[in-house]
């Protein structure tokens, strides 16, 4: 029974569609069952992140079959009628194993070498054995991948400098301040990308950290971890007059702030410059509002061309990890080549 | 010559968006500054006195003081790019000065004599020097914010100050060079005069008052209208640009400055 995967990344498709198929984890388990009771796969896991949605499925069915129904699926779920040409992406074995490490060990990132996709991996994959939607194949696979993942961060360089969305966020900021040291925060959303984007600007010297999420005891945690303190959700425009840098990740379904909403907050700010940095899919933030002046607005979309950048310098890492992801996906599918020979020898007779 | 080689340079590393500093910059400046300097004391010894006695030695001046600023806060890190946005500055002013009329011939005695006159030129030469560094600056701010904006990646990897410091330098060296043209503007006003020349009508006070009052909004709008960012970069280099194209112009016209 082999895995394969059917997904879209920022690789191969924009932050605008990749919003359209995103999955909310409330939603995963119900989606899960319904691929494995269709009879798509035997096996699933869905990852939707802010990058990726993807599901990995192990299959009886011929790839292709299994491939053109997995994307009816998302298609239907997600009420999406338009065409769809390279922006989806089909991998069978053994190129589905080598893209699983790949995505596990942060080589198929935005920001290389990455390690916020690994937990968002194992969350996904927690979410799936809960319920009950994996089995010895993809068992077996995602923790191979999780131990790749450590291989690879203990034997290599590629965590070296700036690889993470935080760090870049605060490349960005130090690009707009004059210091980082007088500078308040504003967390929208309690992520896990947005909580460490507010941690390495205080560890940076970021003078105040306000959080608003809607789930007030969320914000109010977070706000105590940070040494900041929290505002209810519909509070947090009052709070805008004094704040330098926004980090912004809700699962709100539409903009949270436009620039009809944003233009008079500036004017009350005295147009100082504000750094908006919008992690959510969908997006929160209206990209309109970086044509107000003073106003800087970077999207996950936008730090791509900051990775790729780092990818051509980090190319020999690359290599090493990519010969590690190869000796340890050849060894997944040699030691599964045997069951997977008898289980289809098992089934030779009925055939027959 | 080797200010308008060091321009094309820049227009190099502006494409490039300032990644790397490879120090041509740096050193191009530098052998401009050294012949500057070589030629003014040349100029100096064959007058057998310091070369700051007209409109074009001034202008020179103005151009000299205004590299070696530049070479200096080069110097540091973050402002290494600052030679390469003050060679355009330098090239124009270059142009400028080898305009007809500046360099008339010299008479006998210096023409800027007397305390008054020496403290007039001087602080005036000093405000446009301030108000040129305030332009580069400007300059600076404006590619980086541009890159901030619209072109993501060339700003993080670019070597430039953060903007916000940009925007305090451009408006420190306004008011400097505010606080000093005011100074100079009033030590010209008790100067002698000739007979005849009606004061609040002559080219080269109106036009002076008029850059004052463009220097003074700037300020004033900065200090009480938010007329910040690239809106007060903008007016900077616009005013100092005004500057450059109309001070030719108003010597020639002015009957004090060109009698």
């Amino acid at each position: 029974m082999p895995i394969i995967v059917l997904g879209l990344s920022h690789r191969s498709s924009p932050v605008a569609l990749r919003e359209r198929f995103a999955f909310a984890d409330a939603r995963i388990p119900a989606s899960l069952a319904q691929i494995r009771t269709s009879g798509i796969a035997d096996e699933a896991v869905i990852l939707s992140t802010c990058n990726r949605v993807e599901v990995y499925a192990a299959t009886q069915l011929e790839p292709a079959k299994a491939f053109s129904e997995l994307k009816q699926f998302l298609t239907t779920i997600h009420d999406y009628r338009d065409p769809l040409t390279d922006e989806l992406y089909s991998l069978s074995e053994p190129q589905s194993i080598h893209h699983l490490f790949k995505v596990a060990g942060g080589l198929d990132s935005m920001v290389l070498g990455e390690t916020e996709i690994l937990g968002q991996l194992k969350q996904a994959y927690d979410l799936a054995l809960k319920h009950g939607h994996t089995g010895a194949r993809l068992n077996k696979a995602f923790q191979r991948a999780f131990n790749v993942a450590k291989h690879i961060r203990t034997e290599t360089n590629i965590q070296r400098g700036s690889v993470s969305v935080a760090s870049v966020a605060v490349e960005l900021a130090e690009k707009i301040f004059n210091s980082l040291a007088d500078r308040d925060v504003m967390v929208i959303g309690a992520g896990d990308t947005s909580e460490k984007t507010a941690r390495a600007l205080m560890s940076r010297g970021a003078r105040s950290v306000v959080v608003a999420n809607r789930t007030y005891e969320r914000a109010v945690t977070l706000a105590t971890e940070l040494g900041g303190r929290a505002v209810q959700f519909d509070d947090w425009a009052h709070e805008f007059a004094k704040i330098d840098i926004v980090i912004s990740s809700t699962a709100a379904p539409h903009h949270i702030l436009d620039r009809t909403k944003l233009e008079p907050l500036m004017k009350l700010r005295r147009d100082r410059p504000l750094l908006l940095i919008d992690i959510a899919v969908p997006r929160d933030i209206d990209p309109e509002v970086n044509f107000l002046e003073n106003v800087y607005l970077y999207n996950v979309d936008d730090l791509q061309s900051i990775a790729d950048d780092y990818l051509t310098q980090r190319k020999d890492e690359i290599a090493r990890c990519e010969a590690i992801i190869a000796e340890k996906a050849r060894a997944l599918l040699s030691a599964a080549t045997p069951s997977h020979t008898s289980h289809v020898t098992h089934h030779l007779p009925n055939h027959a | 010559m080797v200010y308008g080689v060091c321009m094309i340079h820049a227009v190099f590393l502006w494409r490039k968006g300032f990644r790397q500093h490879d120090h041509v910059s740096f050193f191009l400046m530098l052998l401009g500054l050294v012949l500057h300097t070589a030629a003014m004391v040349g100029r100096g010894f064959s007058l057998q006195r310091c070369p700051v006695n007209n409109l074009y030695e001034a202008t020179i001046f103005l151009a000299w003081a205004l590299a070696l600023a530049c070479l200096i806060v080069s110097l540091l890190p973050r402002l290494r790019f600052v030679s390469a946005f003050a060679a355009p500055v330098l090239f124009v002013i270059g142009v400028f000065a080898l305009m007809p009329s500046l360099d008339p011939p010299h008479g006998p005695k210096p023409e800027f004599t007397g305390w008054v006159t020496s403290l007039h030129a001087s602080f005036i030469l000093l405000a446009y020097g301030s108000f040129g560094l305030a332009s580069v600056a400007g300059m600076m701010f404006l590619t980086q914010q541009h890159n901030l904006k619209f072109n993501k990646l060339r700003a993080v990897l670019s070597l430039l100050p953060p903007i916000q410091r940009l925007e305090i330098v451009t408006g420190r060296l306004v008011l400097v060079g505010f606080v000093m043209l005011t100074i100079g503007l009033y030590a010209g006003g008790h100067l002698p005069r000739p007979d005849g020349v009606a004061y609040w009508k002559e080219t080269k006070v109106v036009w002076s008052g008029l850059l004052w009052a463009f220097y003074l909004a700037l300020l004033i709008g900065r200090w009480r209208f938010a007329f910040a960012g690239r809106r007060f970069a903008c007016g900077v280099i616009g005013v100092f640009a005004f500057l450059l194209l109309t001070f030719w112009g108003t010597n020639l016209l002015s009957t004090l400055h060109n009698p």
